[in-house]
């Protein structure tokens, strides 16, 4: 199973040349991927089902917990029957769907539907966590890469944002969730999770965010809007995704979860909830649509709402529902997003209030459309009408929250009642009041790969016991079996009896005219769409005031805070222990006190002088200041270079000096904010003086390293200077090191003065201002190089 | 053998000697740069090899040993990193000189650049294989030297303010790393790195944790952490696109192996630190709130930068094995996709001629290849699977969940969070610059200006360069195992340091 | 005297050998105004030579006195230093021959390859070595392998400081060959 995982991604990347060569053959090329799989998992097929299911393992860094796994059980089984064939199936229809000559958009398209093929793959074969994050944010990016197309239009732009934030919302989410439950449980491997389920707070928290990953992906409310926009895409790539494959990716994982969380509040509360709200909501809002892709949109939201609740109930029979309702949705929903793509190829428009008289001259696409609209109505002898049985008799056999579902349940299956008429007679009805449509043909191809799940829906409803096995298997998870069997007819049930009223019910508020006015109409503050835009917008906002309030650019700000925490954080830390002065000397030798009082007097004064060279002279005395110092301590060396080094710091400070204006420039604005600087600048450097004087109490005498210099010196170096042999010799890395810097210094300065402007190649600039001084006065005959 | 530490330190600086000597011949000048670049890159890889089989390679400079002489120790955290940072350096000069060639032809001689450049990888090598306290100073010094000449070079009238701030801010730093210099050895009575810690811990609590902090805000600066991290949003965009390629790729993250070193080897931390934490959280969602805000492309990297610095110093802050192996992976992916990512842009720039987002369109459908080169370091950085963030990420992650104390928790889900932030800013650059309808590129108007360079000409060396970078973090991430494993045992030999101090002081004086 | 220097394929009268070949502080016929101080010039040249030798001793004599590679290099550069402030920049061209960055570079290369050389020898880096030489008339004299390094480091030095006349110097004079008034920011206090 992971060579075939593997396999879509090789194929994938193939499959770009392919296109530029052979145009739109390219996705019959990649269909290959897909429809192999299919084959394979089905000939595994009683593997899956058996008790043992089969699990492969690929190490990738497992050190930290990452390696492949893929475990082929009945829930897998399942996934890939519309993973695999639904993606086959479209892949072919979109290689006729897809314009001759556009190769750019066929091999874009074919390589990320493939990709997004096998991640789904991936993802829905996972036994650890960590794979299934990483096939499930594959599915995203493929997504929003397959929504946003070219990127020219705008709307496209914007869609695939959408459904790129908000599905990675989730899924950031989910992986928090999924890390904590592995943490907890102690294994990063669903299958063992799931057999040994942890409990906690921290559990709790974990199954709240991983549900809010499958909340998002499965376009629940309030995270639906992104389904409707991502409707801009090509009608495959909305019927592989949006139908059969990414958005099961949310149920998936409800499902996979649910046999050992089903009894936790925190799971099943607002899964009941969120399902129950999304089903009517979606129902709700897709009778107003005149688009039918919208139309199909917020049906299929609503669906997978009805899914999530069947499988938030969390019995035996519910979850049967829930496979079988799996299994006939994707066939039903991408057979007419398929039908849709051929009505809007063929007759130009999606929008029902234009077509008209089309199921007259389409005979064949109309019936087969007719039975993925029977599935999706609930209607006999079709799998939808299956499900819908085993789902309202789960529900109403059971307690009284149970019947309370089942009744939201049965409300929401009007609602998908009336839409699916709305789509019947609004695509294929003739509208009296309009002219019949030109009579074009629908292509045969096309209408074959609609032909392929809806008769599947058909087929399967005759004959259950195909499917029932992987169904069962499923459910068993969840208890015993109570020995019910798919099948078409039960008898009388009351199951069947309330199907009959769902079904009435829907045709008759179908033809209530008030459906028209009445219907989807959400006010506008509470559309859910609009606390996307918000949310955006405050992030935004919230963005720029943070960052505008922080990054002032100046830097006397930024030296300030830095010299502040300089102060405050080693400072709390330093009072958080005791501290001992130890003894204080206040001088060593009586010369200290005066030099001590010069250099404080200079340095003070250096501030607080007008003019630039009296200032750079105060300096100057700083630093003589120090060299005296050295003397009186005894450091020679120290002592001249310290004078050569300020003599030769002096001159060049004079230099520079002499092309600036006499005095300092004044700005009268910021007189205040000079003793908050010259606070921040005395506090900090008393802190580090306290700090000096603190740490020398802690030293004992000479550091060890003090006295193997003073001892090796003569030995190991020949010399008696035992600072010009720490110098050159016991570090004379440092050496090597430092005079680096004074090269780079040095380089530095030429650069910057010396700099010559330049005239680009390729750019129509200024003409070039300083060639013709071709020598410099300085005498050494350089041509104009850029010192730079 | 054990001459071969010193190599990465001492040939740079040979050849920046020699380059400077040869200052009016490009091309020996370029030859030089790429020679000594991938002899360093080769002899650290050797270093790697040695260190992983046989344990930390040790060089005591002239035959002096702790606590008086220098020793070089090139164990496998810096061995690794060394090797990285080789490349990306190696990387970019390929692409500066063929940006140079493109924009100037052949024959013009910078006598400034190549010298600076080898010097700058000199102070990095130097940094990440010293044991000494102030010998990492004096790398500091020359990385920083080097850096402000390549800053400010050819700089333009209104970019000159912020890389003075650069300038300004990093003395500042390094006038407090000297200070703390002379604390430590005012307390200690050395400043070999591996003699230390017994040296401190005979300290009392108070002096011990304000040193500690000390240097985490000395090294801080330089790391960029919140909230000493103001000068690099403003200051790392005023470079051009190669330049703040190797100091977002490099010098940042000397900041943070210095504070690896010292909090690991220096200070023994038994549990998580709560603030340093806090400052990480803090770090993460401030950068990528910043990141959020921008219109210029090289500020929007500069903030991302900052904001994935928090992700570095999170893993540190937990003091486990998980924890420190994460960083490690985080270090070396960071350091590929973040020089990636900004030579792209560069790229970017000069099919467009401008840094603005809003004035940008459609690079995706005129130049293709760099549309799929700035897509994989992008997704990477964003954690996006399979790249090498999310390897590095999940490392994290499931550290963090590991250590379970609330404050932990709290920065892991903090770090989710920042990913989905750093994934909008990444999605804004995409949908802004690279969709929408193509457009004309502007016109460059200033020619001195080297950072919005609108000529629109591409040379292969430049693709070529990106594409290799590019190329190591997917690489990154198809080696993820024998990656992690690596960092787990480097991370092992941190916390459990008894292997480096033996190593370093075992050996008898001298 | 002349002040233009000779051309050495020019043969010279025996009466004009002890004249200058090359200019020394000659300033009149300088095309800019450089000002004049007759007591600098006067101790520019009398010190010139003398302090050139006095920061050789130190480089010679820092092993066992004060001095050392660092402070001879800042006495040799301050020779430099102060001919240039009494002659201007047409001063400076006379006195440097060799450009300015391949002395720096020189002298970095000798102080690295100081430190790599103990390796073709077996030895670790940067070991330093004592050499004792008998020499006829000076008797014993002592050579350490780290005299090289103080010799690159003084070669640096000098190096670096004739680059900062050369360039801040010289280069930011007023109608020099550098910088003009105009490019300069005003401060903005």
């Amino acid at each position: 199973m992971l060579v075939a995982i593997l396999a879509h991604f090789a194929l994938a990347a193939v499959l770009p040349l392919v296109a530029r060569r052979y145009g739109r053959a390219a996705f019959v090329v990649g269909a290959l991927a897909p429809a192999a799989t299919l084959v394979y998992a089905l000939a595994r097929g009683g593997e899956a089902v058996s008790g043992a299911p089969p699990l492969e393992t690929l190490a990738w860094a497992p050190v930290i917990g990452l390696e492949f796994t893929a475990r082929f059980d009945e829930l897998a089984l399942l996934l890939i029957l519309l993973v695999s064939g639904i993606g086959a199936v479209v892949l072919c229809y979109y290689s006729r769907y897809a314009k001759p000559d556009d190769h750019r958009t066929a091999a874009r398209d074919s390589a990320l539907l493939v990709t997004f093929a096998g991640a789904m793959l991936g993802l829905v074969l996972a036994d650890d966590v960590i794979s299934l994050y990483l096939f499930w944010e594959l599915t995203t990016v493929c997504s929003f890469l397959l929504v946003g197309g070219d990127g020219v239009a705008k709307r496209l732009r914007t869609s695939a944002t959408q459904a790129l934030l908000v599905t990675t919302l989730g899924g950031l989410a989910m992986l928090l969730g999924l890390i904590l439950l592995g943490t907890a449980a102690g294994t990063m491997r669903i299958s063992e999770i799931l057999a040994d389920p942890p409990s906690g707070g921290i559990v709790t928290a974990a199954l709240l965010l991983v549900l809010l990953g499958a909340l998002t992906k499965s376009a629940q409310v309030p995270f639906h809007p992104w389904l409707p926009s991502a409707m801009v895409a090509p009608t495959p790539v909305s019927a592989y995704l949006h139908a059969a494959a990414m958005v099961k990716a949310g149920v998936y994982l409800v499902a996979r979860f649910s046999p050992a969380f089903a009894d936790h509040p925190a799971w099943w509360i607002p899964i009941v909830v969120c399902g129950l709200w999304t089903m009517l909501l979606g129902g709700f809002r897709a009778l107003r649509q005149y688009d039918l892709k919208t139309l199909l949109a917020y049906g299929t939201i609503s669906q997978l709402g009805f899914l999530m609740v069947m499988l938030g109930a969390g019995t035996w029979m519910s979850a049967l529902a829930a496979g079988t309702l799996i299994l006939a949705h994707g066939l039903f929903k991408s057979a007419l997003f398929l039908t849709v793509g051929i009505i809007d190829k063929r007759a130009g428009t999606r929008d029902i209030r234009e077509l008209s008289g089309l199921g007259r001259q389409w005979r064949g696409l109309t019936t087969l459309a007719t039975f993925a609209l029977m599935s999706m109505a609930g209607l006999p002898p079709l799998l939808g009408f299956i499900g819908k049985e085993v789902a309202l008799e789960a529900l109403f056999e059971g307690g009284t929250v149970d019947r309370l579902i089942g009744v939201g349940v049965a409300v929401g299956s009007v609602l998908t009642v009336v839409y699916s008429l709305r789509f019947l007679r609004g695509a294929f009805g003739t509208k009296p009041d309009m002219a019949p449509s030109a009579p074009v043909p629908c292509g045969r191809v096309m209408t074959g790969m609609v032909a392929v799940p809806s008769l599947a829906g058909l087929v399967l409803a005759l004959a259950p016991s195909v499917i029932e096995p992987v169904e069962t298997g499923y459910a068993d998870r969840y208890g015993k079996d109570p020995g019910y069997h798919l099948a078409l007819w039960h008898g009388i049930t009351p199951a069947l009896m309330i199907s009959v009223g769902i079904i009435a019910a829907g045709v008759a508020v179908h033809r209530y005219a008030g459906v028209q006015r009445l219907g989807g109409y959400v006010p506008g503050p509470l559309r859910a769409q609009s606390w996307y835009g918000r949310s955006v917008e405050g992030l935004e906002s919230l963005a720029r005031g943070v960052t505008g309030r922080l990054q002032v650019g100046s830097l006397p700000v930024y030296l300030g805070v830095i010299l502040t925490t300089l102060v405050v954080v080693p400072g709390a830390g330093l009072f958080s222990g005791d501290i001992d002065f130890g003894e204080l000397r206040l001088f060593d030798n009586w010369l200290q006190v005066p030099l001590a009082l010069l250099v404080l007097v200079a340095a003070a004064t250096s501030l607080l002088a007008r003019r630039r060279l009296t200032a750079v002279l105060l300096a100057g005395v700083v630093g003589y200041g120090i060299g005296a110092w050295f003397v009186v301590d005894g450091g020679a060396d120290l002592a001249l270079a310290q004078f050569l080094v300020e003599t030769l710091t002096l001159v060049v400070f004079v230099f520079v000096i002499r092309r600036f204006p006499p005095r300092f420039i004044e700005n009268k604005a910021y007189v205040g904010g000079r003793w908050v600087k010259a606070v921040i600048a005395g506090v900090a450097g008393t802190f580090v003086a306290v700090l000096a004087v603190l740490y020398s109490g802690y030293r004992g005498g000479i550091p060890e390293a003090s006295r193997q210099y003073i001892e090796r010196a003569e030995d190991e170096t020949g010399a008696t200077n035992v600072v010009n042999a720490i110098i050159v010799d016991f570090r004379a890395f440092d050496t090597i090191g430092e005079i680096t810097v004074l090269a780079v210094a040095a380089t530095g300065v030429a650069s910057l003065i010396l700099a010559r402007s330049r005239r680009r190649n390729g750019t129509v600039g200024r003409p070039e201002p300083t060639e013709q001084d071709a020598t410099d006065d300085t005498g050494t005959t350089e041509t104009p190089e850029v010192r730079s | 053998m054990t001459f071969l530490v010193a190599l990465p330190v001492l040939l740079p600086l040979l050849a920046a000697a020699l380059s400077l000597v040869a200052g009016r011949s490009p091309r020996v000048q370029r030859l030089l740069g790429v020679v000594v670049l991938t002899a360093i890159a080769a002899v650290a890889a050797t270093l790697l090899l040695r260190a992983d089989s046989e344990g930390p390679v040790v060089l005591r400079l002239g035959g002096y040993g702790p606590p008086f002489g220098i020793t070089l120790v090139a164990d496998r955290l810096a061995s690794l990193l060394l090797l990285v940072s080789a490349l990306v350096t190696l990387a970019v000069l390929v692409f500066s000189i063929g940006q140079r060639i493109t924009d100037f032809g052949r024959r013009t001689a910078s006598t400034a650049f190549h010298p600076m450049y080898l010097v700058l990888c000199a102070g990095v090598s130097m940094a990440y294989l010293t044991g000494d306290l102030f010998n990492l100073f004096v790398a500091f010094e020359i990385m920083l030297g080097a850096s402000y000449v390549l800053i400010t070079r050819r700089v333009t009238a209104e970019r000159v303010r912020p890389s003075m701030t650069y300038v300004i801010v990093s003395l500042t730093s390094s006038l407090l790393f000297i200070t703390m210099i002379a604390l430590v050895y005012t307390a200690t009575g050395t400043v070999n790195l591996a003699a230390m810690p017994e040296k401190i811990a005979a300290l009392p609590a108070g002096v011990q944790s304000s040193l500690a902090l000390f240097i985490v805000i000395v090294f801080g600066i330089k790391a960029a952490l919140v909230p000493l991290h103001f000068w690099l949003p403003d200051s790392y965009p005023t470079a051009p696109a190669p330049i703040t390629a190797v100091f977002a790729a490099l010098l940042t993250k000397v900041g943070v192996y210095a504070l690896i070193r010292t909090q690991t080897l220096v200070f023994v931390h038994e549990d998580s630190w709560a603030v340093l934490l806090g400052v990480a959280l803090v770090t993460m969602i401030i950068g990528a709130l910043g990141a959020i805000a921008q219109n210029d492309l090289n500020r929007m990297l500069s903030f991302l930068l900052v904001s994935h610095i928090g992700y570095m110093l999170f893993g540190l802050a937990l003091f486990t094995v998980i924890g420190l192996a994460g960083v490690i992976l985080y270090v070396v992916h960071h350091i590929t996709v973040q020089g990636a990512l900004f030579l792209v842009s560069g790229l970017v720039t000069r099919h467009t001629g401008t840094v603005s987002l809003q004035a940008m369109s459609g690079v995706a459908r005129a130049y293709p290849l760099v549309a799929v080169l700035f897509a994989i370091p992008a997704m990477s950085l964003a954690g996006i699977p399979p790249f090498s963030g999310f390897v590095a990420k999940m490392a994290l992650l499931q550290a963090g969940a590991e250590v379970g104390t609330a404050m932990a928790i709290a920065v892991t889900a903090g770090a989710v969070v920042t990913s989905l932030l750093t994934l909008y800013a990444v999605t804004k650059i995409w949908v802004g610059a690279f969709w929408g309808p193509p457009t004309e590129p502007l016109v460059d108007d200033d020619p001195n200006d080297d950072v919005t360079v609108g000529t629109g000409s591409t040379s292969s060396a430049m693709v070529g360069a990106t594409g290799g970078l590019v190329l190591i973090s997917v690489l990154i991430a198809v080696f993820a195992g024998p990656l992690a494993d690596m960092s787990e045992r480097a991370a092992n030999d941190l916390l459990h340091d008894e292997g480096y101090r033996s190593a370093v002081l075992g050996e008898g004086n001298g | 005297m002349t002040d233009r220097p000779d051309d050495p394929r020019e043969s010279v009268p025996w009466t004009e050998w002890d004249t200058p070949r090359e200019r020394w502080l000659m300033t009149e016929q300088d095309a800019y105004s450089w000002p004049r101080s007759l007591l600098l010039e006067v101790i520019a040249r009398v010190l010139f030579p003398t302090v050139l030798v006095f920061s050789v001793y130190l480089l010679l004599a820092g092993h066992n006195n004060a001095g050392g590679g660092f402070s001879g290099g800042l006495v040799a550069a301050l020779a430099f230093v102060l001919r240039y402030v009494a002659g201007g920049s047409a001063e400076l061209a006379m006195m440097v021959r060799v450009r300015p960055p391949v002395v720096i570079g020189s002298g970095l290369a000798i102080a690295v390859l100081t430190a790599l050389a103990p390796v073709v020898f077996g030895d670790p880096v940067l070991a330093s070595g004592i050499w004792k030489l008998q020499l006829p008339v000076l008797g014993e004299l002592k050579i350490t392998s780290n005299l090289l390094l103080d010799l690159g480091v003084y070669l640096l030095i000098i190096g670096v400081v004739v680059d900062l006349l050369r360039t801040i110097g010289a280069g930011t004079e007023v109608g020099g060959p550098g910088v003009d008034d105009e490019q300069l920011e005003e401060e903005r206090g």
